[in-house]
């Protein structure tokens, strides 16, 4: 059984799921739930949808204020009236991913099985999980075709899942700064993530909420960690220099002497207000486990058949999600006779460029959308 | 429509595939997309690969000299060089490449040794009438790099294994039989369909 009620936690909509689900490593959930929130209007013949979805520490709220925030939506750039997803023809919806901890069911949720918080008893979740889930919501929403699917980061990789594995239910697909597979520095770069919050004595083997505790140190460090690879050498550089901190001189201790260093710390410490560290532990493997050329490979003659059309974007300056590995997508691409479009977009601001203003990055974006009929 | 334009539609038959590289604002594509011939362009300049997403084409922004060893092999049935050969970096290596990645290769490019050419050369004495392609354009600043005759073309042709299929005379909308071999000083613009079998 299915049913959409109000979200009473947070601003949209819930779709209960009252069944079965069986996930990619064997286990099944039961009892789930997607929070989502919409933009726009569906029109009568529901073909003006487009699906967004977010990033590894992204939420079902892209446009508008975020009721978690309280400043701007994560792609408010992107999504809104008259803006390159414009809310004003197209109907725009955005899910909390399976494995979140903003309203869709993940880790922090109480096991209907045993009444107690998952924990680590919540079973390991792939990106194709996390897609199967949104098919479920595009088909209550009774939603044949989607214009398109569009996301960022850990977003390109549901997007490229979704061509790959529901090809008759989009239109087209955008991927930004993504990649076929997550690369052996990324996979390193979670890994350090993850130990950093379960070597956190208050992460109480991931059952910290039982004991009302929290691994806020670990998952602090983890956004440093992280937050790094999300910009540049050059963005640090323009942003910071060597200035240091409210000070003149070095204080020859390990205090913040340096403004970069109390900028990452805040960044760290207003991750863990927002996150939570389980999610991020489980999010992060379904990034590692992700390798979506084989079933690109397996199903090409459908994604001939449907036409789907592809853009895949990339920044000159990331080197998390390199320019390199979008080629590779499109290469791929080629190879098996898609349309498929590719750009380049110059800036100097690392992986975050996606989330920045970039009007080059949202022209090109505006003018494929156009073209799809 | 452009000259050249027009003998490319006239040669590629329906429902081929088609990569046009140097593609431009995808005017050539959207010609090719009428006869229901999917063509996928590459183009450098940001703001032209815009202008051919808003049309619905299919494009792929980057620098030919890069990225011509990133498309698949046996991908094409045409590969469509306009106007572009000259400014190739290795006009050879991307040739070459473009042998495994299309059955045919379509080139057109202006004659620089055709007579008017030369005897501007002779009388001014300057380069820049020799690799001009924009009224700005200088020796040392030009993209037209290679500047190449009728003659020099099929040499190459010969040295890179390439079959000519036909020779055409683009201004006067023209084949050229076997025994009419196109003149190196008459001749402005040419067009050749190479196969690599």
């Amino acid at each position: 059984m299915r049913e959409i009620t109000e979200n009473k936690e947070y601003p949209g909509f819930l779709l209960k799921c009252n069944e079965h689900l069986k996930l990619d490593s064997g286990k099944s959930i039961s009892n789930f739930q997607i929070a989502y929130q919409t933009y726009g209007k569906l029109n009568e013949q529901k073909d003006n949808a487009i699906l967004i979805c977010h990033a590894l520490t992204g939420d079902q709220f892209p446009a508008e204020e975020s009721p978690i925030t309280k400043k701007n939506g994560w792609w408010d750039l992107m999504v809104g009236p008259d803006r390159p997803i414009d809310t004003n023809k197209y109907f725009v919806i955005c899910s909390n991913v399976l494995g979140g901890c903003v309203g869709t069911t993940g880790p922090n949720d109480i096991n209907p099985e045993t009444s107690k918080i998952y924990g680590l008893d919540f079973p390991t979740i792939t990106i194709r999980d996390m897609v199967r889930v949104q098919k479920i919501l595009i088909d209550e929403l009774k939603i044949n075709k989607l214009v398109s699917v569009i996301g960022g980061s850990m977003g390109a990789m549901q997007v490229l899942q979704w061509a790959a594995t529901y090809p008759e239910s989009v239109k087209s697909i955008i991927s930004v700064a993504g990649s076929l597979k997550h690369s052996a520095q990324n996979i390193a770069f979670d890994e350090a993530g993850r130990q950093s919050i379960m070597l956190d004595p208050k992460w109480h083997n991931g059952q910290y909420l039982d004991k009302d505790d929290k691994p806020e140190n670990g998952l602090s460090v983890a956004r440093m960690i992280a937050h790094i690879t999300y910009l540049s050498e050059k963005a640090f550089q323009n942003k910071f220099g060597r200035n240091l901190q409210e000070k003149k001189d070095l204080s020859f201790g390990f205090g913040i002497d340096f403004q970069v260093e109390s900028y990452l710390r805040y960044q760290g410490r207003s991750f863990v207000d927002r996150f939570d560290a389980n999610s991020y532990l489980y999010m992060t493997r379904a990034m590692d486990y992700f390798d979506v050329s084989e079933e690109i490979q397996k199903n090409k003659e459908e994604i001939i058949n449907h036409e789907v059309r592809f853009l895949v974007l990339s920044f000159t300056s990331d080197w998390l999600f390199p320019t390199k590995e979008s080629k590779e997508i499109v290469s791929l691409l080629n190879s098996i006779g898609s349309n498929v479009s590719f750009a380049e977009v110059v800036s100097d601001r690392g992986h975050d460029s996606f989330l920045l203003d970039e009007p080059q990055f949202f022209r090109v974006s505006e003018g494929f959308l156009k073209g799809i009929k | 429509m452009r000259s050249d334009y027009k003998i490319i539609l006239d040669l590629i038959p329906e429902n081929s595939k088609v990569l046009d590289i140097g593609c431009s604002d995808g005017e050539l594509i959207s010609l090719l997309a009428e006869k229901n011939i999917s063509a996928q362009g590459v183009e450098i300049n940001q703001e032209r690969v815009i202008s051919c997403l808003g049309k619905g084409l299919d494009v792929i922004h980057g620098d030919i000299n890069l990225m011509v060893e990133d498309f698949p092999h046996n991908q094409f049935d045409y590969c469509i060089l306009t106007q572009t050969i000259q400014a190739v970096q290795k006009p050879d290596v991307l040739l070459n490449t473009l042998k495994k990645v299309g059955k045919n290769i379509i080139v057109s490019f202006n004659n620089s040794a055709r007579l008017s050419k030369v005897v501007k050369f002779l009388l001014s004495g300057s380069f820049d009438s020799l690799l001009k392609k924009s009224d700005s354009d200088q020796w040392y600043n030009t993209d037209y790099i290679h500047p190449c005759s009728i003659k020099d073309f099929r040499k190459l042709t010969l040295d890179l294994d390439l079959r000519i299929i036909g020779t055409y005379d683009v201004i006067n909308q023209k084949k050229f039989t076997n025994d009419r071999i196109p003149s190196n000083l008459f001749c402005k613009e040419v067009l050749f369909h190479l196969t690599n079998d």
